[in-house]
């Protein structure tokens, strides 16, 4: 039987029928086409679904999408800003922290929660708020490393 | 990976929950932050005719502190991530340590530590810390609430004392006794996304600040079909002023007597009881330097 949600996707609200067995990655992608949410393990172990969920990161294949009634949702369609792409984004194509791009979404957002409450996170802070994401391309350093770049701008800034 | 259809419920109130839980019994399963039971309805394993949300239950997801008796009350629905970064749990080293190791980040922030605990497998890590603790699980039913200790919680793996018209609302925590330090050890193959392949848990208790040891408890995980007490090794501390030679002999103890493992793909039984006595000494020592 399907259920009425009110659901805020990247400051746009929707009003959805969703089936009460869809979770919240299937339904970004299949119901909302927003297909930068990746589907890996489905059991929440690589962290490609990830999505932020009231202002923190969670795999969206294990929350079904009944439960994120009344709840915020950010995708990666949701960083770019009008100036472009996201200081993370940018710094995740300047130091080559994309190869495959299939974990990308996920480690983005990620970071991202990571920087909105620690804006000056360590080198151990990022590695521990990515340990959920899986990436089998990069070693995960390059990765840090711009992480760190966007920690340090943001400390120039200051 | 698709999820079998189910009637979905979800109750604003504890009362609510436990009349739908008398009317569906085993035909019905909680959900809460999902990381279990999302899997497992993926899996196959479950396959219930109905799904009960706890999510919206004010009762089951907040936290108090009992200023009177000095008990934390912890809803069962609270989430670890936010758990983790509460004061009241500073004091109970081993219990923060242990949900700072459950899953990742992402799975912390969905994951609640009534559901670490019901699905009683060998390996969670919150249930040494809270058998050490000497913990109470508090379980509703419409027709009341009851008590029970965590040491008495486990039947086997996945069983516990819950009946199939009950749910679990909170975990109580006795108030943090003086001169009592914590730890909890878990021991894997990597620091995220690990199921442990042994852990320990240990609480001691000082007469006064130089010493005897007044009450010891050693908590195993992974070493037998529920989280162990060793309760040898704890028979070897008390009364004994707290030091490595001490804790050397309770650790051999706790590998030669206390825990029952087995082999399986994550280690064999010799190498996990090897690792008890590494990790029980060091649990030890740690608990030791923990009391303030």
């Amino acid at each position: 039987m399907k259920r009425l949600i009110n659901i805020t996707v990247n400051q746009k609200k929707y009003e959805l029928a969703v089936d009460s067995n869809m979770t919240l990655a299937d339904m970004l992608r299949e119901e909302l086409k927003l297909t930068g949410t990746k589907k890996g393990c489905g059991l929440g172990e690589c962290g490609a679904c990830t999505v932020i969920l009231d202002g923190k990161p969670v795999s969206s294949c294990l929350v079904l999408a009944i439960e994120a009634d009344n709840r915020d949702v950010v995708t990666i369609e949701g960083v770019e800003t009008e100036n472009g792409l996201h200081p993370i984004q940018q710094a995740f194509v300047d130091h080559g922290a994309i190869q495959c791009g299939f974990c990308t979404p996920g480690m983005v957002l990620s970071s991202k929660a990571l920087l909105d409450q620690n804006p000056h996170p360590d080198e151990q802070d990022i590695r521990k708020a990515i340990s959920g994401n899986l990436c089998r391309c990069t070693g995960y350093q390059k990765i840090v490393e711009a992480v760190q770049s966007v920690a340090a701008q943001k400390s120039a800034h200051k | 990976m698709l999820i079998p259809r189910f009637n979905y419920h979800k109750p604003s109130n504890l009362k609510e929950a436990c009349e739908m839980k008398a009317e569906f019994k085993n035909k019905a399963v909680f959900l809460a932050g999902g990381t279990d039971v999302i899997v497992n309805l993926k899996r196959g394993v479950i396959s219930p005719d109905n799904i009960i949300s706890l999510n919206s239950i004010a009762e089951i997801t907040s936290n108090s502190v009992n200023d009177k008796k000095g008990q934390t009350i912890i809803g069962a629905g609270s989430k670890v991530a936010g758990l983790v970064n509460e004061k009241f749990l500073l004091p109970y080293s081993a219990l923060k340590t242990a949900m700072e190791n459950i899953g990742s980040p992402i799975i912390r922030n969905l994951a609640t530590i009534g559901g670490n605990i019901v699905n009683a497998r060998p390996a969670a890590d919150t249930s040494p810390s809270l058998i050490a603790y000497k913990a109470t699980a508090v379980l509703n039913s419409v027709s009341g609430k009851r008590e029970v200790s965590m040491d008495d919680f486990f039947l086997g793996v996945g069983r516990t004392v819950l009946n199939d018209n009950e749910v679990l609302s909170a975990i109580i925590l006795n108030s943090h006794p003086i001169y009592s330090g914590s730890a909890y050890i878990k021991f894997g193959t990597r620091k995220a996304l690990e199921i442990s392949l042994v852990n320990v848990a240990a609480v001691i208790t000082l007469e006064k600040p130089d010493g005897p040891i007044a009450d010891a408890r050693i908590v195993m995980g992974a070493v037998g079909p529920v989280p162990l007490r060793a309760k040898t090794a704890e028979k070897v501390l008390i009364g004994e002023k707290p030091g490595i030679g001490v804790f050397a002999k309770a650790a051999e103890a706790a590998s030669s007597k206390d825990c029952s493992p087995i082999d399986d793909f994550r280690g064999s039984a010799e190498y996990r009881r090897d690792m008890i006595k590494v990790l029980t000494e060091r649990a030890l020592k740690k608990a030791l330097s923990d009391i303030r």
